[in-house]
C-alpha cells in the first residue's frame, strides 16, 4: 500500500512526531512509504527512508535533502527537467500544533490531497480541551468538572486539592502538573502558561481507573482496537510519554467486563460519529463508579496507537480506502451569465 | 519550565524559569551569562546541591524570556528582583556566570557566587579600538552594510534593543559595588578564561571584603566540567554563614 507519512511541524511535539514516524516506519514495513518532513519553518523535505533516524533532524541533515512544494493533488519536487510528483494519500502524523489544530488539515483539503487524520472541525474540538468540554456537553458525554484559568486574569480556583492543571491546547502530558496543595499552585500555573494562554483545572482523582481505546470508521462501520488500561505512576510524565510514542509492542487487553467494554465503545462512537471520519483516534477515558468519563481525544495518537491493534496494517489500509471526499462548490458562472444575457451584452 | 509575566517600566517581560527541589527551604538563584541561557546552567548544576531550591531564570532577551527594550544591568537586577517577589524567593544564594555575575552582585544576596563574572572594566586592546574607528569611517561613506565584519562576536545576530543593551552593559565598571558588598562571596574562575580573565578575579577578590577565590582548570565555561566541585564550595560557603550566627 502506498502512503505518504507527513511528520514534524512547528509544535512543542515536533520531536515526538519524529519518534512516531520512525516507529511507524518499522511497523509498516512492506508498505510503499514516502516520508515528508515539515520543519519548524514550514518547509517540506523529502526524507530518504534510510535516513529516518532521530539524528538526521537534530543535526539538520534534512536540509541537504530535496525540498518539496505543494500543489493540487500532490507534493512535488522541482528539478532540472521539470517536476517529480509525490501524490497519493497522506498520513498526517504531526502531533500538536499544525497537525492537530487544523492547519495541516486545511492545507491538504485546500490542495485536494487525501489524508488520514482529523478534518478541520474535528481538530478544533479535540485540540483545545475547552472545546472538547463543549463537545461533550453538546453530545451528552460525561467529563470531569473543570475550570478555565487564563494567564491574563487570575481568578480564585474553586476546585479542591489535589487538582490537575493542563495547558488548554497541548497533549502528551507536556506542561501538566498534579497540585497537592496551595504552595505548588503558582508554579504549576506558570508551567501550564508556558505553553498556552489558557489552562484547564480538574480534580485529580487518585487511583481512578483509566482506559484507552482507539478506533476509526471505515466502510460505514466503527472498528475498535482492544481496550488498554495504561500503567501509570500518578501521571505519565513527558519522558515516559515520549517512550510511549515509540511503542510498538502489542499490549494486553484490559481485564474488564463486556458491559464496561461496550460502554466505552458506545461513548467512543458518540465522540467519533459525524466529526472524526477519516481519522484514527484514541480516546482516553476515566471510569468512576461504573460511569465512563471522557478525559481527552487524541486525533493523531502517538505512533497511531499501533500497539492497540491486532492487525494494524490491515486497519490502516481499510481506513485509507474509505477516506471522506470533500464536497466542493462547482463554479459555472450561471449567475453572471444570466445577468449578462438579461442586459443583452 | 514555566513562564511568568513581569511588568517593569511600562513593559512586559515574559520570564521563563524552572524550579528544582521545590520543597527545599534555602533558595539558590542561578543566572546565566551573555548569550547563554538557563538550560546550560541547569545542565551543570541540577544534579547537585539538592538541599537548596534551585531557581533557574532566563534573563530578559535570552533563552525563552522576552525583551523588547534596551536595558541596563541595574534594570536586569530589578526585573529579577520583581520576579523573585512573585515566586516568593529569598536572596539566600545567587550564583551568576559572566554577565549574570554582575546582575547577582546588584541583587545583594547573602551569599554571592561569581563564576567567571564580568563587572570590572578592562580597556579594549588596540586591535578592537582600531576596528571601531575604521567602522565609524566606513559608516560615513555609507558602508554600514559591512557591519557584520566588524561587530563583536557577542553582539552578532542581536535584535536592535538587545544590541543597545549590549552596548549599555559591556563596558560597565562595578568596582564601587564590589567594594560595598558586605555579604559572603565565593569566586570561582577558570585559569585560562579569556573572556573574563584571571586578572578580573584577583581585582574582585581584593575589592570584596569577605571573599574566597577558587581556581579551576578551564576557560570561561570551566564550571561545566567542575560543577560538582563548585557546588561543594557553594554549600560550604553557605554553611559558614550559618556558623557565624
Amino acid at each position: 500500500m502506498k502512503l505518504i507519512i507527513l511528520f514534524g511541524g512547528a509544535s512543542f511535539e515536533h520531536e515526538i512526531s519524529i519518534v512516531s514516524a520512525i516507529t511507524l516506519k518499522e511497523k509498516l514495513s512492506g508498505f510503499d512509504l514516502t516520508f515528508i518532513f515539515c520543519d519548524q519553518d514550514h518547509k517540506f523535505y523529502l526524507i530518504d527512508a534510510s535516513m529516518m533516524r532521530a539524528n538526521t533532524f537534530s543535526k539538520a541533515q534534512h536540509k541537504k535533502m530535496p525540498q518539496l512544494s505543494i500543489t493540487n493533488g500532490s507534493f512535488f519536487q522541482k528539478n532540472l527537467f521539470g517536476t517529480t510528483q509525490y501524490g497519493g494519500s497522506v498520513l498526517n502524523l504531526i502531533h500538536g500544533a499544525d497537525g492537530e489544530d487544523g492547519t495541516i488539515a486545511s492545507v491538504l483539503d485546500f490542495f485536494s490531497i487525501k489524508y488520514i487524520g482529523p478534518r478541520v472541525d474535528a481538530s478544533i474540538f479535540s485540540y483545545d480541551k475547552r472545546y472538547t468540554k463543549y463537545l461533550c456537553m453538546a453530545k451528552k458525554i460525561k467529563t470531569l468538572e473543570y475550570e478555565v484559568v487564563s494567564v491574563k486574569e487570575h481568578k480564585n480556583i474553586t476546585t479542591d486539592y489535589p487538582m490537575i492543571i493542563k495547558p488548554s491546547r497541548l497533549g502528551s502530558s507536556i506542561g501538566v502538573s498534579v497540585v497537592k496543595d496551595e504552595s505548588e499552585l503558582d508554579y504549576a500555573l506558570d508551567v501550564a502558561f508556558e505553553f498556552d494562554k489558557y489552562a484547564i483545572v480538574e480534580p485529580f482523582i487518585d487511583g481512578v481507573k483509566e482506559y484507552n481505546l482507539a478506533g476509526f470508521m471505515a466502510d460505514g462501520e466503527m472498528h475498535f482496537s482492544i481496550v488498554e488500561e495504561p500503567q501509570k505512576n500518578e501521571l505519565l510524565d513527558f519522558e515516559k510519554k515520549y517512550m510511549d510514542f515509540s511503542r510498538s509492542e502489542q499490549v494486553l487487553k484490559a481485564d474488564i467486563s463486556l458491559e464496561l467494554e461496550n460502554k466505552l465503545k458506545n461513548t467512543f462512537t458518540k465522540v467519533y460519529k459525524d466529526l472524526f471520519e477519516g481519522a484514527l483516534i484514541r480516546c482516553d477515558f476515566f471510569v468512576v463508579e461504573g460511569e465512563v468519563y471522557l478525559n481527552e481525544i487524541n486525533p493523531i495518537p502517538g505512533s497511531m496507537a499501533n500497539y492497540l491493534f491486532e492487525d494494524f496494517k490491515g486497519s490502516l489500509e481499510m481506513l485509507k480506502n474509505s477516506l471522506p471526499t470533500q464536497k466542493r462548490a462547482k463554479v459555472n458562472y450561471e449567475y453572471i451569465h444570466s445577468i449578462s444575457q438579461a442586459k443583452g451584452k | 519550565m514555566a513562564i511568568k509575566s513581569i511588568q517593569y517600566n511600562q513593559h512586559t517581560f515574559d520570564i521563563s524559569y524552572e524550579i528544582l527541589n521545590p520543597q527545599a527551604s534555602v533558595d539558590i538563584i542561578i543566572l546565566h551569562g551573555w548569550l547563554s541561557n538557563k538550560e546550560l546552567m541547569k545542565k551543570s548544576f541540577a544534579p547537585y546541591m539538592d538541599t537548596f531550591r534551585h531557581i533557574y531564570i532566563d534573563l530578559p532577551g535570552f533563552g525563552k524570556s522576552t525583551c523588547s527594550v534596551a536595558l541596563e544591568t541595574k534594570d536586569y537586577a530589578r526585573i529579577v528582583e520583581l520576579f523573585m517577589i512573585h515566586i516568593n524567593a529569598s536572596k539566600d544564594i545567587i550564583l551568576g556566570h559572566s554577565f549574570g555575575g554582575k546582575v547577582a552582585l546588584l541583587l545583594d544576596p547573602k551569599v554571592l557566587v561569581l563564576v567567571g563574572s564580568s563587572g570590572i572594566y578592562i580597556p579594549k586592546p588596540f586591535k578592537i579600538k582600531a576596528k571601531i574607528a575604521i567602522y565609524k569611517v566606513f559608516k560615513i561613506f555609507g558602508l554600514a552594510k559591512l557591519r557584520s565584519m566588524f561587530v563583536a562576536q557577542d553582539a552578532k545576530h542581536l535584535s536592535e534593543p538587545m544590541y543597545q543593551t549590549f552596548k549599555n552593559v559591556v563596558d560597565e565598571d562595578l568596582s564601587d559595588e564590589f567594594a560595598s558588598y558586605d555579604g559572603k562571596a565565593l569566586l570561582c574562575w577558570g585559569r585560562d578564561d579569556t573572556a573574563t580573565p584571571m586578572s578580573l578575579a584577583l581585582k574582585i577578590d581584593e575589592l570584596i571584603k569577605d571573599s574566597t577565590l577558587k581556581i579551576y582548570d578551564g576557560d570561561h565555561y570551566f564550571f561545566m566540567n567542575h560543577s560538582k566541585e563548585v557546588s561543594k564550595e557553594v554549600e560550604n560557603t553557605f554553611l559558614k554563614t550559618l556558623e557565624r550566627k
